[in-house]
This record gives C-alpha cells, sequence and structure tokens, in this order.
C-alpha cells in the first residue's frame, strides 16, 4: 500500500509548532530517496522520480538501493552509488563525499547523502556549475575582513555575496534582543525599494526555523511557484525527518509569506556568533533562481569566515569599550585619590563618570550642589529627579532604559534622559550621582504592521496567509533608552564604592585636622597664659629697679630721672597689655559653667563700672527690659563691660553721649543690645573689628588695645551664642549679641 | 631673734627689691627671705623649735617643688604659727588660686605690685595694719 504522508495541519496559532522539518514533501527541483541504514532497500521516495529517472517513485519503494542505478536506468555499474553510503556510512561524515556528481540522460547532476535516523536521505539535484566560488572565494574573502568595523564588515559581505551568486537583493539580518529582526546591511538592484533599516517581527521567523538555521547553514528556495513533490513511504507512521535535507519543502506559510513580498526565491546563509544565531545573509530574486550545491557550500563558507570574525569584531569592539571603560575608571579613581576636590575628581577632568557607563551625560549632587557633565536635564528637573530617587531606591543602585515609563515627570526630558543608572551614595547627606541617556529609537520603521501578522483573504486560506503588507509601518518607541550593559552597571557600583571610600577617608583627615587644630587651641591658650605670666615676673624687675634707682641714687639729674621713668611707663604698658592678653587666654581655658544670670544686675553693674572707670558721668545711660539668660556669670560679665565700656568710651566724644542697653525675648533666643552714639565703626574693617590687636582708624587718639572685642567673641562662641553689628560713621554702633535660650 | 616678716620668694630680684622696700617702709623692720618651699619649712620648724615666731609670713605662689599652697599647708599644721597672719602674695590673680588658698586658711590673698613704688605702698599698708593697729594679735 502507498501512502501519501500528510501535511500536518497548520494554522497559525500554533505556527511555532509547525513541524517543518518533517513537511512529507520535497521542493521539486530535485528528487529525494531514503534508504534503510540496515536493510539498504529504498524506504521512501519522492513522487517526482519519474521527471528525472525511468522509474516511478512507487516502484523504487522496497527495492534495494545496490539496483537503484539498473531501475533509474542510469548510465552507471550497479553498487556504485550504494558505495558512497557505504564510505560515508563508515566514517560517519558525507561531507568529504557530498556532492557526488551523477549524469542522468547526459545532464550533470550531484547525489548529497545525509543521515535521517536509521535511514540515509539520497538527494538528486542538478550541478549547473554556474558560479565558481572556489575561485572566487579568497578575492571576497579578503574584501569582506578589509572593512575595519562591524559596519563595513557587514555591508561587505552584502555585497561579495551578490557578486559571487547574483541575487536580486541582499541583506544582511539581524536578530536584536527580543527575537524580532533588523535590515542592518543591503546590496540590491537599484530598481527595488531598499529595505535597509527596516525591523521584521519576530513571527517573521519562527523560533523552530531559526534553531534549523543553526543546524543548516544555507537553505534555499527555488522557486515559490512551483508544487512540491510528496514523499511516499510504505512504512506507516514513521515521518521522514528531513532536517539535513537539502531539498526540504518549504512551510506553506513562508512560501507565502515570500509570494507576500513578490520574491520567487530566495537563500539564505546563517551567521552565528558564540553559539547564537546572530543573524542571516538573506538574498531574495525576484524570479526563480537555483544555485548549485557547490555555490550553495561555498557561500556557506563564507557565512562561517564571517561568523568568526563577527565574533572577533564585536570581541574586540567589546574589548575596546571595556579597555576604554577601564582607563576612564583608573583615571578618575587616580584623581579621587590625590584631588582636593571630589566633584572635580568626577566631572572636571579629561575623562569623566560619564566615560565609564558610556553615557551622555551626568550629575553629582554633593553638598548640596549639583554639578553636571555632557547632556543632562536643567537644574530643577535634577532636583524633582534626585527627590523621587531618594524616595523610591531602596537599594544603592538604580537603573532603567525607560524612566519616563516609572517617573512620568520625565518625559520632559526624555530627549535626554530616558535611560538613567543612579548610584546613592548617602541617602542621609544627600548624595547621588546620576547616569542618563537619550531616548534612543525615536521610531522603529516595520516592515509591516508587527500588530496585525494575519490579513484575511477571501479564499479561506485565511491560516496560511502571514502577511501581505510590507508597507511600511512606523512605530513611534518613546521613552526608551539604549539598555544599559552590565559592565556599565558594575562600573557605575565600583564607581560608588571608590567615592565612598574617597569621602569616608577626607571625613576623617577633617576628623584629625579637627582634633589638632583643638589641640592646637589649647595648647596656645596654655602657651598666652604661661608665656604672658612669665613675661610679668621680669617686666616686674625692670620696673622695680628702676624706680629703685630712681628713688635711690642720689646722684641723678632731673634728665636721668626723666629718661628711667620713661623705662618704667614702657614697662607698665608692656605690663597692660600682657594682662589683656591674660584675659583672652584665660577666657579660652575656662570652662563654662552654665546658670541663670540677673542680668539686670550684671549689666547695670558693668555700665556703672564703665562709667565710674572713665570718668563718664555726662554719658546718659538708659535700660529696656534685661531679661536673664544662661551662662558663666564671669565671662557675660565680661562682654558687658567691654561692649558697655566700648560704647562708653567712644561716645564719649560727643556733646551728648547716649548709650542704651536692652534685651528682647524671641523665639529661641534672648537679643541684646549695646547701642551708642558714638563715632561708630567704617564699616569697610566689618571683617577685622573681632580681630586680636586690631584697632580702627578713627580711635587711634583713643585709649585701647584692641583685645577686648576678641575677648568678647571668644566668650560669645562659649555660649554658643551670635554676636553682630550695625554702625555708621558719626551716626553710632548697635551690638547685638543673640543667647540661645 | 626672729624676723619680723618671713617671706619665702624664688625669685630673687623681687627678693631683692623687696628688702629695699622694708626698709624704706621702717629702718627697723626686719625681713628674712627663703628661696623655696622645703627651706621655708624647715626654716619655720627651726623657728618653732627656738619659739622664734615672725609676725607676718609672705608667700609667694609660684614656687620650684614645693608650691606656695602646700607650704601654706604644712605651715597651718604647726600649732606653734597659729596666729602669725599667713599672706599669699602671687603675680597671678586667678579666682581660684584665691579661692583655694583662703580656704586652706591664707589671712589674705595679695596681688604683687608692679614697680618699686607701689611694693613700697603695699609693704606700708601691711606694717600699718598688721604691726601698728593690730599690735595686740601678736
Amino acid at each position: 500500500m502507498t501512502i501519501s504522508m500528510n501535511l500536518n495541519n497548520v494554522d497559525l496559532s500554533n505556527c511555532d509548532r509547525e513541524p517543518i522539518h518533517i513537511p512529507g514533501k520535497v521542493q521539486s527541483h530535485g528528487f529525494l530517496l531514503a534508504v534503510d541504514s540496515e536493510s539498504l532497500l529504498i524506504t521512501y521516495a519522492s513522487e517526482n522520480t519519474k521527471d528525472y529517472i525511468a522509474v516511478e517513485a512507487k516502484n523504487l519503494l522496497g527495492k534495494p538501493y545496490d539496483n537503484f542505478e539498473e531501475l533509474a536506468g542510469l548510465n552507471i555499474k550497479s553498487g556504485q552509488l550504494l558505495q558512497m553510503i557505504h564510505l560515508g556510512g563508515v566514517k560517519k561524515d558525507f561531507g568529504s563525499i557530498n556532492p557526488y556528481p551523477v549524469q542522468i540522460d547526459e545532464a550533470d547532476f550531484y547525489m548529497i547523502i545525509s543521515a535521517s535516523g536509521k535511514s540515509f536521505l539520497i538527494e538528486f539535484e542538478a550541478a549547473t556549475l554556474e558560479y565558481d566560488i572556489q575561485n572566487q572565494i579568497g578575492k571576497s574573502v579578503s574584501e569582506i575582513l578589509g572593512g575595519k568595523s562591524l559596519k563595513s564588515l557587514l555591508h561587505n559581505t552584502a555585497k561579495e555575496i551578490r557578486d559571487i551568486i547574483h541575487y536580486d537583493r541582499v541583506m544582511i539580518y539581524k536578530f536584536l534582543e527580543d527575537g524580532h529582526g533588523e535590515v542592518i546591511a543591503e546590496v540590491k538592484n537599484d530598481d527595488l525599494e531598499p529595505f535597509y533599516g527596516l525591523h521584521y517581527p519576530a513571527s517573521d521567523i519562527p523560533k523552530q526555523a531559526r534553531e534549523l538555521y543553526k543546524l543548516n547553514y544555507t537553505r534555499i528556495i527555488a522557486d515559490v511557484n512551483t508544487e512540491s513533490a510528496p514523499i511516499l513511504t510504505l512504512e506507516i507512521d514513521e515521518p521522514l525527518d528531513l532536517t539535513h535535507s537539502v531539498l526540504r519543502a518549504v512551510s506553506p506559510i513562508h512560501i507565502q509569506y515570500l509570494k507576500n513580498m513578490g520574491v520567487e526565491s530566495s537563500f539564505s546563509i546563517s551567521l552565528i556568533a558564540h553559539g547564537e544565531l546572530w543573524g542571516l545573509i538573506a538574498c531574495h530574486n525576484y524570479s526563480p533562481k537555483f544555485i548549485d550545491y557547490k555555490a550553495r557550500e561555498g557561500s556557506a563558507l563564507i557565512g562561517k569566515i564571517v561568523s568568526s570574525a563577527l565574533e572577533y569584531r564585536e570581541d574586540e569592539e567589546h574589548e575596546q569599550q571595556s579597555t576604554s571603560y577601564q582607563l576612564a575608571m583608573s583615571l578618575i579613581s587616580l584623581h579621587l585619590t590625590k584631588d582636593e576636590d571630589l566633584v572635580s575628581a568626577l566631572t572636571g577632568q579629561e575623562y569623566t563618570i560619564k566615560d565609564i557607563a558610556g553615557a551622555s551625560g551626568a550629575a553629582v549632587l554633593y553638598d548640596n550642589e549639583i554639578s553636571t557633565i555632557g547632556v543632562t536635564p536643567n537644574q530643577q528637573q535634577l532636583r524633582e529627579l534626585f527627590d523621587w530617587l531618594k524616595f523610591t531606591m531602596d537599594d544603592a543602585i538604580y537603573y532603567t532604559h525607560r524612566l519616563p515609563e516609572v517617573f512620568p515627570s520625565a518625559k520632559a526630558y526624555k530627549e535626554v534622559g530616558s535611560g538613567i543608572i543612579a548610584a546613592m551614595v548617602s541617602k542621609d547627606m544627600d548624595e547621588i550621582v546620576v547616569w542618563f541617556r537619550p531616548e534612543q529609537i525615536t521610531e522603529i520603521h516595520w516592515a509591516g504592521n508587527p500588530e496585525k501578522p494575519v490579513v484575511l483573504s477571501e479564499n479561506g486560506l485565511m491560516n496560511l496567509s502571514p502577511r501581505n503588507s510590507f508597507e511600511t509601518f512606523s512605530q513611534q518607541v518613546e521613552n526608551t533608552a539604549l539598555k544599559w550593559t552590565k559592565t556599565e552597571v558594575s562600573n557605575v557600583m565600583k564607581l560608588r564604592e571608590k567615592i565612598i571610600n574617597t569621602i569616608n577617608k577626607k571625613a576623617g583627615e577633617i576628623r584629625i585636622l579637627n582634633e589638632r587644630l583643638r589641640r592646637a587651641y589649647e595648647e596656645l591658650d596654655t602657651f598666652s597664659y604661661t608665656i604672658s605670666h612669665d613675661l610679668r615676673t621680669p617686666l616686674t624687675s625692670i620696673k622695680s629697679y628702676t624706680e629703685l634707682v630712681i628713688m635711690s641714687n642720689k646722684s641723678l639729674d632731673e634728665q636721668g630721672k626723666n629718661l628711667l621713668k620713661r623705662v618704667v611707663a614702657g614697662a607698665d604698658k608692656m605690663n597692660f597689655l600682657i594682662n589683656e592678653i591674660l584675659k583672652l587666654a584665660r577666657v579660652g581655658r575656662a570652662e563654662v559653667e552654665f546658670a541663670e544670670l540677673d542680668m539686670d544686675k550684671i549689666v547695670k553693674d558693668s555700665a556703672a563700672e564703665a562709667i565710674m572707670a572713665m570718668k563718664a558721668q555726662k554719658v546718659s545711660l538708659t535700660f529696656g527690659e534685661l531679661p536673664s539668660i544662661m551662662g558663666s556669670p564671669v565671662l557675660i560679665s565680661q562682654i558687658f563691660s567691654n561692649l558697655i565700656g566700648n560704647a562708653v568710651k567712644y561716645s564719649l566724644v560727643k556733646e551728648h553721649p547716649a548709650v542704651h542697653i536692652e534685651g528682647v525675648k524671641e523665639e529661641e533666643e534672648v537679643v541684646y543690645k549695646i547701642q551708642d552714639n558714638g563715632i561708630g565703626i567704617d564699616i569697610g574693617h566689618r571683617d577685622k573689628v573681632f580681630e586680636l590687636f586690631k584697632r580702627m582708624e578713627n580711635v587711634k587718639d583713643i585709649e585701647g588695645t584692641g583685645v577686648g572685642l576678641a575677648i568678647v567673641k571668644r566668650i560669645v562662641e562659649k555660649h554658643n551664642a551670635r554676636i553682630w553689628f550695625e554702625s555708621e560713621l558719626e551716626v553710632g554702633t548697635i551690638f547685638y549679641i543673640a543667647f540661645k535660650i | 631673734m626672729p624676723p619680723d616678716i618671713f617671706y619665702v620668694e624664688d625669685d630673687q630680684d623681687f627678693a631683692f627689691i623687696m628688702q629695699y622696700a622694708v626698709k624704706e617702709v621702717s629702718e627697723d623692720l626686719t625681713v628674712s627671705i627663703a628661696e623655696d618651699g622645703n627651706a621655708a619649712i624647715a626654716t619655720l620648724q627651726r623657728f618653732a623649735e627656738e619659739k622664734h615666731r615672725p609676725r607676718l609670713i609672705l608667700l609667694d605662689l609660684n614656687l620650684p617643688g614645693l608650691s606656695g599652697l602646700d607650704v601654706l599647708k604644712r605651715i597651718k599644721e604647726i600649732p606653734f604659727f597659729k596666729y602669725v597672719p599667713v599672706i599669699l602674695f602671687s603675680t597671678s590673680d586667678d579666682i581660684n588660686d584665691v579661692r583655694t588658698s583662703l580656704e586652706i586658711g591664707a589671712n589674705a590673698f595679695l596681688t604683687k605690685p608692679s614697680g618699686y613704688h607701689n611694693l613700697i605702698l603695699c609693704v606700708r599698708s601691711l606694717y600699718d595694719f598688721w604691726f601698728t593697729q593690730n599690735r595686740s594679735i601678736n
């Protein structure tokens, strides 16, 4: 009984499961036999044998292959073709035998043998000897590999392939991450519409078809308009596996697909990189076209060479990229360790942080200042983004290539920041670094609307009609940037660690400096105290001896006495200065013991003392509220003695000198003010007023040392209070001191 | 004979000037000087044994070795000197020093005057108060 193998029922919904390797048919530009590997009987034969040889397919079934030559009426000694099967069977490889030339009716044919389960497939197809691949391949390969970049490598490949096998269109088709493909190189007849840059949905080349491309490096579809020849067999339920068949019939879906495109024959060469189908060299012809086995093998060889070149070039470009990342990383690290300024180490050098992650811009928030490099959103937008990140981020690193989808405000700057990587340096301190990438593809040109792959046709062939529109369908792909690679993300993580280390180190250094400064201050206080103290003793001796001489030496004349009196005056002056320094040093040494102070008494006593000391009864003294504060009684008295003393001293030259003191209780502070109508302070010297030994130009005729206000300032600092003043020359001065409540 | 004033002072200049000042105040007034705390204690113990009692002890605060306050403590431990006025005599007018010395039993704390004139004024005042007006104490 002869049974025609049935085409499995296929519809588009299970298109991925269509068993295209066992179609039960072969393309009719050749014929196929299958021989059982043990019995060596012919078990399968394509129905079209009669088109090529003198015997009906059904009459071959069950016959020994040994007799094939005779049955087929070939002018070859019987058993010779079987010998080839034996030869390859022993080696388990038919690569060296294929293609085996056979003459059928004066015409040249190739016999091509392959294994299929427990059978051998034996296929016969024309040997046209049309394309002399062997001679051209050397030149072509050197042309192809001449391109320095991946892009030129691919363009050269398309061009050379077209030059060798003359298809109307040769494209390089690359599979992208989600399985959809893009035409990234194309060489074609001038009259054809370019497909370059078009994207094809993943469903155009279903998964199992892609698996077959990995097993068979070439695939020819000679003529979409010929009927495929069914395979006849006596075996029931044993569909023949045609995976390695060169004649394997084409899925009707794919035939329809090609027809819809207007393509009448096609040829493809697989490009494999790192064991995965990287893409295809797809050749289209707009009329039937057949290239023979040797031409196809030659093309496959070019495909293999290009594949390995691809692998190498991709690795190389990847390598170059990572080398430049590494260079940027190490230079930035260097600056981080040796530069004073963290932000300038990150953004101000030849290599900046944007170079470690292939970003087009980056922003650093540090010390509440935003610094940017390259193209970034504006300051306002950055602030908002940082706030959002602070709120959102749970981990140290966050990245997305579709920011506007998760953070809608980012739509406003999707052109510069659709992709971000954020590294939180410190949430508490508001320290964050963010890298930006622009919206990458604003438009994908699909070859036909990918959302509607099926268009109903009236003849009921719906399930076999994949797409009949290849009109370019432009889809806006918005809010999406190029994905961040693992290397880029890990670089950001590494850099974050380095920044944190740098900050910690700097913080440590500052702590040490602070401690040193504090100790230096203490030592200075002790030093000034000791030295002033020790200076006083010899000074006293100078004065005492001088006075002793003046008093007891009778031989001294008046002039001698006067000169010696100058010595005494000098010693007095120096003694006074030393006492002032001692007072200042004592403030530094004093531990403040806070107590609630009766300010009414302290202020009024200080004022009375100042009036007394300067014999300044003509000064009109007035007081407002004098609320109590917390502080050291001795030190606070010193403040008011000094400030009221100054107010009195510097207003005394006026006709109606007036000094007013009051304290105002505010929310968190008591602010005291000491106001006079004296000579005033030149605002130009504002900063120097509290400096030690600094006296203003307009007081040089008035006695003073320039220590008083320095003491006041130190006491104020000891109390964590603030002091400032307002003044106008010849109008008066107001000093304010704000004590914390 | 014990001196009228027993003065503990390590600064030779000050001691020298003091001797002049004392003579300036009264030719009869005598002063004896100890240069450090240990010497002062030794001399005073000898005085106590010999029942010699100075009328006034002046004590510098900053002394090498035994400090003025230490010396003060030791003096106050000797019953024989219980009623001898001890006056701290120092360039420092540090509040803490003043308080401590008074706590230990000093009878007064005087800041060393600067200069010969002031010293004479100071010694004269001491003399008038402790030697003339309060003769009964001794």
